[in-house]
C-alpha cells in the first residue's frame, strides 16, 4: 500500500536517530561480545529487556530516581552476563561444536528470561516516565519530540565516541583488540584471558542493559520486548560487520532511518525493508559494510 | 451430547481384559446408556455443564482475558447460586489463545477432544476467528464469539471470498461493521473532511479503514481519506507512525488500535502533541478494556464507541449487572465483561429450552434466538448468526462519580442489516450483519 504522502523531514531524520540509537546500544555489545569471544549471544536481547525492567523496578518500587534507576539497570544486567559467562558459557569455549551449544545456551536463557519476567511482572506492558528535567517537549521542523528522546541520541553519540577511545587508546582496549585478533598468542605473552573475556561480557551485557534502560521511557516494556530487538540487532550487526564498533553504529542508524521512513513510503510491509538491506549486503558484501573488531 | 469417546474407551477396556461377549455387550451397552443420559446434560464430564472459554490472556491484549473472565466468572456464579442449569452446576475452562492462531486452534481441539465441552466462547482477535471458525464447523460445536469483530465471521461462506460463517458459529457483540457504521455517522457529525487511519497490521486494522471509508461514501458524508498507517501489534515505539499521520495533517483520525498497544500510542501521540493539532480521534475500541478505569489515558472530548455502554440502556436488567459487577470487582463492566457473562447465560437459555446439550440442539436454539441482556433485547440474524445489537458512540468523560471515564454524550446507532447493507453503497463488502 503506498502512502500518498511521501517526503522526508527533519522529524524523520530525528525518529531514525532515535530508533538508531536505542538499537545502537544493544548491537554494540552484541558486536563486542561476537568480535572478542565469538559467542553468538541470543539473549542479548532478553538483557535489553531486563534493562528495562530493573530501571522499571527501581523506579517504581525503590527509589524514584529515574538516573540510579538506569545505572542499577545496566549493571544488574552486566552482572547476570557475567554469571552467564562464567557460570555457561566458559566451559564450551573449548568444545568443538562449541558455536552450537553457545546457541543453545544462550536461546535457552531467553526463554528462561522470558518466563522469569512474565512470573515477576505478569503479561502486562508497562510504560516509564521520563526523568523530569527531560519531560518538556521540544519543537524541531514543525514536530514536536520529548526532550528525552533527543537526550537518548546524544547519549548513542556518547557512548559510541567513549566505546571508540576505551578499544582504540587505552591499554585495556589494546587487550580486546589483540586478544580479539589472536587468542593464543595473547595468552602466550601474559594476558590473562578468561578474565577478558568476562571483563568483555559485562562491557557488552551492561550495554544491552543500558540500552534498555534508557528506551523504557520511549516504549512499552512487555515480556515480547527481547524478541523484538534482537531481531533488529542481529539485522544491525550483519550489516556493519559482525564484530565491527563502527558497523554496529553506522548499521544502527540505517536501520533506524529505514524504520523512521518507511511507513512514509509503505503503510503496510514496510517492516521488510531492513531485512532487504540486510539481504542485500549479505549478497554483495558478506562481511557487512565495516570489516574487522575496532574499526 | 457427547461425541462418543468414552464409548470408544469403554469397548477398549472391555477387550484387554478378555471378558466373554455376553459380559462385553452387556458392559457396552450399559456404557453407552450412561455416557448417552450424562452426555444429555453435561457433555464429557459425568455430571455438570461444560463450557470452554477461549481468550487472550497473556501479551499485549491480555487485559481482554481478565475482562471477559470477570464477566463468565459472574454469570457462573450467578447461575450455579441459582440451581444451575436445568439443576446441573456449570463449569467454565478457560484456554490462552495468545492471540495466535494456531494456538487457538490447539486450545479449541484440547476443550473439545480432552474436555468434552459442551459449547464454545470467547475470541478477541478477528484474525484468530476467521481462521477458527471452519474448524468449529468441522467439529459441528457450537461457538459463540463475543468479541471478535471482523464481519466475515459471520458473512455466510461464499458472499465473499474471505467469509467464513457457517451454522456453527454466532456471535453475540457488535460487529465491525456494525461498529463502524456509527463511526460513519459519528463523522458525519463533525466537523472534518480530511480523514487518516492507524491501525495495526492485520485484517482488523485494514477493515476497519475500508469500511470507514465505505461507510462515509455510502452515507454520503463529506470525506476525503488521507493517510494511513499501520504499524505490526506490540510495536514498542509509534514516533514513526505518529510523525507520519500529523505530517498529513488530517481533520479527523480512526485509529482500532487495541489492548497494551492502544495505551503505548496514546502515551507517544499526547507526547508528540498529536491532540493539538488533531481535531478528531475517533477510538473504535477504545471502550474496550479497562482504558475507561482512573488514570487512563484516554483522552477526555474524544470519541470512542463501545460494543456495550453500562449506562445504556438505562433498565433494570443492566442497572442490576452493573450494580453486581461493581460490588465484586469494583470496577465498572466492559464489554468484554458483558459478553463473556451474556454468552454464558444464552448457553443456560438454550440448554434449558432445548432440554439439551447437544450441538445441533444448541446450534437451533441459537439460531434466530430472541435474548435479553445487559446490553438490551436482541435477536440474531438467521442468515449470519449476528445479533443484531446496536453501535454504541459517544464523548469521553471522566465521571467523579465512578472515578473512570465513560461516553456523555452518547449516541445509540440502531440499525437492521438492511439499513446497514444499504449504507455499504457500492462497496463489495459484506455487512455480515
Amino acid at each position: 500500500m503506498i502512502n500518498t504522502i511521501a517526503f522526508i523531514g527533519l522529524s524523520d531524520v530525528i525518529n531514525g536517530l532515535s530508533l538508531g540509537s536505542r538499537l545502537f546500544l544493544i548491537a554494540v555489545g552484541l558486536s563486542l561480545i561476537f568480535g572478542v569471544l565469538g559467542v553468538l549471544n541470543f539473549a542479548h536481547g532478553a538483557f535489553y529487556m531486563i534493562g528495562a525492567y530493573v530501571a522499571l523496578a527501581v523506579t517504581n518500587n525503590l527509589v524514584d530516581n529515574f538516573w540510579l534507576a538506569v545505572l542499577l539497570g545496566a549493571t544488574a544486567v552486566g552482572i547476570i552476563g557475567v554469571l552467564i559467562e562464567v557460570g555457561t558459557i566458559r566451559p564450551l569455549y573449548g568444545r568443538l561444536d562449541g558455536d552450537l551449544d553457545q546457541l543453545i545456551v544462550t536461546f535457552g536463557f531467553v526463554l528462561i528470561t522470558h518466563e522469569a519476567i512474565r512470573l515477576i511482572w505478569g503479561s502486562k506492558s508497562y510504560s516509564l516516565d521520563p526523568p523530569a528535567v527531560l519531560d518538556f517537549p521540544v519543537s524541531i521542523g514543525g514536530s514536536s519530540f520529548t526532550a528525552y528522546r533527543l537526550f537518548v541520541i546524544g547519549a548513542a553519540f556518547v557512548v559510541m565516541v567513549g566505546l571508540w577511545v576505551f578499544i582504540t587508546k587505552t591499554y585495556f582496549g589494546s587487550l580486546v583488540r589483540g586478544t580479539s585478533s589472536d587468542r593464543e598468542m595473547a595468552s602466550i605473552l601474559g594476558v590473562d584471558v578468561p578474565r577478558l573475556y568476562t571483563g568483555v561480557f559485562f562491557l557488552g551485557s551492561f550495554l544491552a542493559g543500558l540500552g534498555g534502560a534508557l528506551a523504557a521511557p520511549l516504549q512499552s516494556i512487555s515480556p515480547g520486548l527481547g524478541e523484538q530487538v534482537i531481531i533488529d540487532a542481529f539485522i544491525i550487526v550483519v550489516i556493519g560487520g559482525l564484530g565491527s564498533l563502527s558497523g554496529a553504529f553506522v548499521g544502527a542508524m540505517f536501520v533506524g532511518t529505514l524504520q523512521a521512513i518507511g511507513p512514509k513510503f509503505m503503510a503496510a510491509g514496510h517492516v521488510a525493508i531492513p531485512f532487504l538491506a540486510m539481504v542485500l549486503v549479505l549478497l554483495f558484501r558478506p562481511e557487512g559494510l565495516f570489516g574487522g573488531f575496532g574499526e | 451430547m457427547g461425541n462418543g469417546h468414552k464409548n470408544n474407551d469403554s469397548r477398549a477396556a472391555a477387550n484387554s481384559v478378555g471378558v466373554d461377549r455376553r459380559t462385553f455387550l452387556k458392559t457396552t451397552a450399559a456404557g453407552a446408556g450412561l455416557a448417552t443420559v450424562a452426555g444429555c446434560l453435561g457433555g464429557g464430564s459425568d455430571e455438570g455443564v461444560t463450557l470452554g472459554a477461549l481468550y487472550i490472556t497473556s501479551g499485549f491484549a491480555s487485559l481482554y482475558g481478565e475482562e471477559a473472565e470477570r464477566g463468565y466468572e459472574l454469570a457462573a456464579d450467578e447461575i450455579n447460586d441459582d440451581g444451575g442449569i436445568d439443576g446441573e452446576e456449570v463449569t467454565i475452562i478457560s484456554r490462552d489463545t495468545e492471540a495466535d492462531a494456531t494456538t487457538a486452534g490447539r486450545q479449541l481441539r484440547s476443550l473439545i477432544e480432552e474436555e468434552n465441552v459442551d459449547g464454545l466462547f470467547g475470541l478477541d482477535s478477528s484474525g484468530v476467528a476467521q481462521a477458527l471458525a471452519p474448524q468449529v464447523a468441522q467439529f459441528q460445536m457450537p461457538f459463540m464469539a463475543t468479541h471478535a469483530a471482523t464481519p466475515f465471521l459471520t458473512s455466510p461462506e461464499g458472499e465473499h471470498e474471505d467469509s467464513v460463517g457457517n451454522d456453527y458459529v454466532f456471535r453475540n457483540a457488535n460487529n465491525l461493521a456494525q461498529d463502524i457504521y456509527g463511526a460513519a455517522r459519528t463523522a458525519e457529525e463533525l466537523d472534518a473532511t480530511e480523514w487518516a487511519t492507524i491501525g495495526p497490521d492485520y485484517a482488523f486494522g485494514y477493515q476497519t479503514w475500508d469500511y470507514f471509508q465505505a461507510f462515509c461514501e455510502g452515507l454520503d458524508v463529506d470525506a476525503e481519506f488521507t493517510a494511513e498507517q499501520f504499524p505490526g501489534l506490540e510495536t514498542g515505539d509509534y514516533s514513526p507512525y505518529i510523525s507520519s499521520i500529523m505530517d498529513a495533517d488530517p481533520d479527523g483520525v480512526i485509529t482500532p488500535l487495541w489492548g497494551a498497544d492502544l495505551t503505548t500510542f496514546l502515551g507517544q501521540a499526547e507526547n508528540a502533541g498529536w491532540f493539538d493539532q488533531i481535531d478528531y480521534t475517533l477510538f473504535s475500541v477504545g471502550m474496550g478494556t479497562d482504558l475507561p478505569a482512573d488514570g487512563s489515558p484516554l483522552v477526555e472530548g474524544e470519541h470512542a464507541s463501545t460494543r456495550y455502554d453500562p449506562f445504556v440502556p438505562d433498565s433494570d436488567e443492566n442497572n442490576s449487572f452493573r450494580e453486581r459487577y461493581t460490588d465484586e470487582y469494583d470496577t465498572l463492566p466492559t464489554y468484554n465483561a458483558e459478553g463473556a457473562y451474556r454468552a454464558v447465560y444464552m448457553y443456560k437459555e438454550a440448554i434449558e429450552s432445548a432440554g439439551s446439550t447437544g450441538s445441533d440442539d444448541l446450534v437451533d436454539a441459537f439460531t434466530g434466538m430472541e435474548h435479553s441482556g445487559p446490553v438490551g433485547d436482541y435477536q440474531f440474524n438467521e442468515e449470519t448468526n449476528q445479533a443484531t445489537v446496536p453501535s454504541i458512540w459517544g464523548t469521553v468523560s471522566y465521571d467523579d462519580e465512578w472515578e473512570s471515564n465513560v461516553l456523555d454524550p452518547v449516541e445509540v446507532y440502531e440499525a437492521t442489516p438492511d439499513v446497514i447493507n444499504d449504507a455499504l453503497g457500492d462497496s463489495d463488502l459484506p455487512s455480515g450483519v
